[in-house]
């Protein structure tokens, strides 16, 4: 349908040049008083619930900023967050980036698919515009030499390694050490990248990969997978996967008695997902999961939670944990700046150095890659119907349940 | 790898959702023998029929094998309702035109869906959702037993109904003959409805009885739409029983495969075979359908 296309591009094309035309007076007028940032979220679609948690951790953060005399560097200038929607469409992400950089946003935030991230760096790049990813996990991303990509969040690679590395130093402190391990995760790019690193760590750590099943996210039914990953006689289970598949796969496990001493997500959308905790409460129990987390001995983080609490009526997720700190980052260097210039924001975002956060780690700094150097994954595991931090060891709130009973039956 | 009991494994798992297939992939080739349009928008009914269920679960606490007996009805005059609306204003546009319409309504339902409960994924739970038991050394979930029954039975019934009711011989001469049908004074545009409310119902009836065991979320329905394709083209389009055979070979094929092969390659099987049989056998295995 090469005319559909067509049509849809010059439409897009006009509807952005009316919105940057309707909004160059208002650049004009609110300098000094507003700062503009611009999000590029999938928030219809598929991952549409995933994108709100984000916005809602934006939003929340944004807001917090403006109530206390917004950014106090730029004469108190407010935030303002312009909206852009991805659809995870590579194309749409373009265009919707390019769009928010000629209403003058001074940084993007976004885009959840690593694909779409891909492709909008270029346009980052070549309008020297800083890009904050969100949830974006892929490695590849940051490579390049590139200088406006900026990453808080661990990547695919730090994911791994550091959640394998949490559950090692748990499973030796607890006499149970993990020998042989198994892996099931979806193939398309998130799920395959995680398969890799578990793959390539093997010999670092000094596990056996004794299964690796990709699979489709689409497939109704996983008994066949799990029993060949029971057969295989593996001590832990690793899942990487989204939430539906997630779900069916701990299920079938469940109930072939699957006789691993742990099932482990992966960066896993359920395992520690308090809605598909609350829904399933005695499937969860006892579910780890190494993901994205905030750090439960932080007050502030508490009040945070809060916070949110009160506003939106749900907790707080990993989503919006990560959306909240991506914009007191840019806060941070917005004040070191004391400019919305975006080249200037851009040398204050590498000369971060932030402490005061809310997450699982040491300050926040980047490499000159644009990595968070110190960014960690949690290992998080379900008790009691909530999911707690069991480790690093420093950020702990509980003790992990290790092995698992359960999984024996 | 390959031992007895993850052979066996397999095969059980592989019939219990092969029935399953078989309902969706029935509603699917019952509309396309009558009405000789493929609907795209077949998996986003059985999306809305699930949503459906979850609320009746959620809200009113209605069993959700239960509430077969409201949303099979109901999906059966939605479906009379879509045709009526969508699809029958149509039926003189070109082929491609129509296919592109059925798209265009799939994509607006699951849209609709996303507006109106977010992008949630929601899960009914009722209290034998863990229920089952081994056979030999294989695992049967309850659950999943009773939706591969429950749409055999089903796709049983409309057998029945097709082949002994003066409706069900209507759809199939409209099936083999339209033009001869009408010659006969059969009323067309209603039988046209009708089974078009058929295929609905069906689809319905599918999204209730996987409700249990899956989860309810506005793109759930492709899961089974994409397998409901390979099924009816495997079993012949517009051939109802095919349509019920073919979708245990595609379940079967699904797990042996995911037995047999590394990772998701088990995709991969379904499809191969698909395009095998588009390839010699194009009129399905067990025949072009005319209604049978």
């Amino acid at each position: 349908m090469p005319r559909a296309r067509v049509s849809r591009r010059v439409f897009l094309g006009t509807v952005g040049a009316a919105a940057a035309l309707g909004a160059l007076p208002g650049v004009g007028r609110a300098q000094g008083k507003e700062v503009r940032l611009g999000y590029i979220l999938p928030v219809t679609g598929p991952l549409a619930f995933e994108a709100q948690l984000s916005l809602n951790g934006l939003q929340l953060a944004v807001d917090e900023i403006n109530g206390v005399g917004g950014v106090k560097a730029l004469g108190g200038a407010k935030l303002t967050l312009l909206p852009g929607d991805t659809q995870q469409k590579v194309e749409l992400g373009n265009s919707e980036a390019a769009r928010l950089i000629d209403q003058g946003v001074c940084a993007l935030i976004g885009p959840f698919s690593s694909l779409v991230a891909y492709s909008v760096r270029q346009v980052t790049e070549k309008n020297k515009t800083p890009f904050m990813l969100l949830a974006a996990v892929a490695d590849n991303l940051t490579e390049g030499g590139l200088r406006y990509v900026f990453r808080v969040q661990p990547n695919g690679k730090s994911m791994a390694t550091l959640t394998m590395n949490n559950m090692f130093e748990m499973a030796r402190a607890a006499s149970a050490p993990v020998k042989r391990v198994a892996m099931m995760h979806e193939d398309g790019n998130f799920g395959t990248t995680m398969g890799n690193h578990v793959e390539a760590f093997a010999g670092k750590l000094g596990y056996a990969l004794v299964q690796r099943i990709p699979y489709s996210l689409k497939s109704p039914d996983f008994t066949a997978e799990l029993s060949k990953v029971k057969a295989a006689k593996p001590d832990l289970l690793v899942i990487s996967g989204y939430y539906g598949d997630s779900k069916i796969i701990a299920e079938t496990a469940a109930k072939l008695r699957i006789g691993v001493n742990a099932l482990v997500g992966l960066a896993n959308a359920a395992y520690s997902n308090p809605k598909f905790i609350a829904d399933n409460r005695e499937l969860t129990d006892n579910l780890f999961d190494g993901n994205y987390w905030h750090n439960p001995q932080s007050p502030r983080a508490r009040a945070v939670f809060a916070a949110y609490e009160k506003r939106f009526g749900s907790t707080l997720t990993s989503h919006g944990v990560q959306a909240y700190t991506v914009i007191y980052v840019l806060k941070d260097a917005l004040e070191r700046a004391a400019s919305a210039d975006r080249d200037k924001l851009r040398d204050a975002l590498a000369r971060t150095d932030l402490a005061d956060h809310i997450l699982p780690q040491d300050a926040i700094k980047f490499d000159d890659t644009g990595e968070n150097v110190n960014a960690t994954p949690a290992l998080l595991q379900v008790q009691n119907g909530k999911a707690v931090v069991v480790g690093p060891a420093r950020f702990a709130e509980a003790k992990p349940v290790f092995p698992v009973p359960k999984w024996h039956g | 790898m390959f031992s007895l009991d993850l052979l066996l494994q397999a095969v059980v798992s592989g019939v219990l959702l092969g029935g399953v297939y078989g309902l969706v992939a029935s509603g699917l080739s019952l509309i396309f023998g009558v009405l000789r349009i493929i609907n795209f928008a077949h998996g986003a009914v059985m999306m809305l029929a699930m949503y459906a269920t979850y609320w009746l679960f959620a809200l009113l606490h209605v069993d959700p094998y239960l509430s077969i007996v409201v949303t099979g009805p109901a999906f059966f005059l939605l479906g009379m309702l879509i045709q009526r609306v969508v699809i029958e204003p149509n039926r003189f546009a070109a082929e491609h035109n129509q296919l592109l319409l059925t798209l265009g309504l799939a994509l607006f339902l699951e849209n609709l869906a996303l507006v109106l409960w977010q992008g949630d994924f929601r899960t009914v739970r009722p209290a034998y959702a863990n229920a089952s038991f081994t056979l030999g050394e294989a695992l049967v979930e309850v659950p999943r037993l009773v939706a591969c029954a429950g749409a055999v039975v089903m796709a049983l019934a409309l057998f029945g109904f097709l082949r002994l009711t003066d409706v069900g011989k209507a759809i199939r001469a409209l099936a083999e003959e339209p033009e001869g049908a009408m010659l006969m004074g059969i009323d067309v545009g209603r039988i046209r409805a009708v089974a078009f409310g058929i295929g609905a119902g069906c689809v319905a009836v599918a999204g209730a009885l996987v409700t249990p065991f899956f989860y309810v979320a506005p793109d759930v329905g492709e899961s089974f739409n994409i397998m409901a394709f390979v099924v009816v083209v495997l079993g012949g389009m517009g051939n109802f029983v095919g349509a019920l055979l073919g979708g245990f070979i595609v379940g079967l094929a699904e797990s042996l495969g995911a037995t047999a092969l590394p990772g998701s390659l088990k995709q991969l099987v379904v499809f191969a075979l698909f395009v095998l049989v588009l390839l010699f056998r194009p009129a399905g295995l067990f025949g072009g359908g005319r209604g049978r």
